[in-house]
């Protein structure tokens, strides 16, 4: 398993934001739903070593990111996506991808390649050398998956990844995402329901810092069978869950 | 134009961006990669918002004026202002808020506790390099009284007002909080000291009293009382800095 967590808890002073949330998970695209304040960025954060559980136990690539060592190796096959990704509007495409292959410590001789590689699986080449500032947000968001990937990470955490792109980036990512989750373990956080139909395989639904809801698109499409809420199946099953994850609290 | 069926394009192309796009460091990025022995921490430091050029020539002219403003009024300003310029560099060396890309680089191998700490003493260094040149300009002039203690003394309250700027702003995780409380503590230091400092002892005239003003505002540079209290807190600082940046044990 790359990821295995048993009972993380994180708070916020008298917040709760992830409660007791217990989750393995090895390759393959795992869609994380939920509505704001769910917990979702909370958990995705602590999964890629930025804020630490106020309890509980995580495992990441069977490594404890707890120690320091461990959580060096850890970020080294990390790919992380923040939501709001901060960028440095001088810098060129490739020199950003550049700057976190270094600083995820990719051997420097490799790092051009690798740079290259991730830019292209973007398909942001023609934009390769243009300064970040010039560049609309859904090529932004372009630039922060390239980073994400450009270490061939074994985990990969994308939060709110398809934010600003248009539907056929969005469709070109969703086979990105299915191509990444071939090898590696990819949690993807998003509000977006479709995204989650159309390229994972397995669904967490996330309420009030639980995980009210494990299983494939298939089954949480079952659990809206007769529920009116929601355009499409997989939105009326996510409605549904919610609806009774609301009436059991 | 056909290509053989075993010749990859998209392999091939690839060779041929990374090669285009390369980026090749510049000298002082390939030194600083050799001392640090991290070429990602040489990049991290070389981002360094308050050693990018507009900082560094905003802070020569604030310094040069200073330094002309002593030669020429006679007024202290160069040692009043070096620690004030040094601490509001160092506040915005690195932090939320500061560095666009903070969070994504909390997730990096190359710690951000080592990124920050470079920073910090880089942006140091480089202030005390600036504010000695600015000092040795005024040398010999009448506000610099020739004394070594004065040209040089500021380096002392300059280290304690930076590794306070330093700790508060990490401890309250904002730059320009780190950075107003070093100003003020410095500023609220040298107008108490010039209150309740001993002034020049002066037998009249417009020039002892110039002597005299400068004397007292620079009471927080020239009392040799304040060292250890100086020394005192630049250690609690860096104490204080090492452990707020520790690693995150968690309760594994």
């Amino acid at each position: 398993m790359n990821i295995e967590l048993s009972e993380l808890t994180r708070k916020f002073g008298r917040t709760v934001a992830v409660d007791q949330v217990s989750l393995d998970a090895g390759p393959g695209v795992l869609g994380l739903l939920g509505p704001n304040g769910a917990g979702k960025t909370s958990l995705l954060r602590m999964l890629a070593t930025v804020l630490p559980p106020s309890s509980g136990s995580l495992r990441l690539l069977d490594r404890n990111p707890a120690r320091p060592a461990d959580r060096r190796e850890v970020r080294r096959r990390l790919g992380y996506l923040p939501q709001n990704l901060g960028y440095y509007p001088s810098f060129t495409v490739a020199d950003f991808v550049e700057y976190f292959a270094l600083l995820k410590e990719i051997p420097p001789h490799l790092v051009p390649k690798a740079v290259a590689t991730a830019i292209e699986k973007v398909d942001l080449g023609p934009k390769a050398r243009a300064r970040l500032r010039t560049l609309s947000g859904g090529m932004l968001r372009r630039v922060g998956i390239a980073q994400a990937i450009v270490n061939e990470p074994q985990l990969l955490l994308f939060d709110e990844p398809t934010a600003g792109l248009d539907p056929e980036q969005r469709v070109a990512f969703r086979a990105l995402m299915r191509d990444l989750g071939q090898t590696a373990t990819v949690i993807v956080s998003t509000h977006l329901v479709e995204d989650v139909g159309a390229a994972c395989a397995e669904v967490a639904l996330m309420a009030e810092g639980k995980i009210v809801f494990r299983g494939s698109p298939e089954e949480l499409t079952v659990r809206g069978v007769g529920h009116g809420v929601g355009d499409a199946p997989l939105e009326r099953g996510y409605s549904a869950v919610l609806a009774s994850a609301r009436t059991a609290s | 134009m056909s290509t053989p069926d075993d010749v990859d394009l998209d392999r091939v192309w690839t060779n041929v961006a990374a090669e285009v796009w390369r980026r090749h460091p510049g000298r002082l990025e390939r030194s600083a990669a050799r001392l640090l022995k991290s070429p990602g921490l040489a990049r991290a430091l070389l981002t360094t918002p308050s050693l990018l050029l507009p900082w560094l020539i905003a802070s020569t002219v604030v310094l040069g004026a200073g330094a002309l403003a002593q030669v020429g009024a006679g007024a202290p300003l160069v040692w009043l202002i070096a620690p004030a310029v040094a601490a509001v560099g160092i506040g915005y060396a690195y932090g939320p808020g500061v560095d666009p890309a903070w969070e994504l680089s909390c997730s990096m191998a190359v710690s951000d506790r080592m990124v920050l700490l470079t920073r910090a003493v880089a942006v140091f260094t480089v202030n005390a390099v600036l504010g000695l040149v600015a000092s040795a300009a005024t040398l010999g002039t009448a506000a610099s009284v020739g004394t070594a203690q004065l040209t040089f003394g500021w380096l002392l309250p300059m280290t304690a007002v930076c590794a306070l700027t330093l700790a508060v702003a990490v401890a309250a995780r904002s730059a320009s909080v780190g950075a107003a409380a070093g100003v003020a503590t410095w500023i609220i230091l040298v107008l108490a000291r010039s209150v309740t400092g001993a002034p020049a002892s002066g037998s009249g005239g417009r020039g002892a009293l110039n002597a005299s003003g400068a004397a007292r505002l620079t009471a927080a540079i020239t009392d040799a009382n304040l060292y250890l209290p100086y020394l005192a807190v630049t250690a609690c600082c860096i104490a204080a800095v090492i452990y707020a940046t520790r690693p995150q044990r968690g309760i594994h």
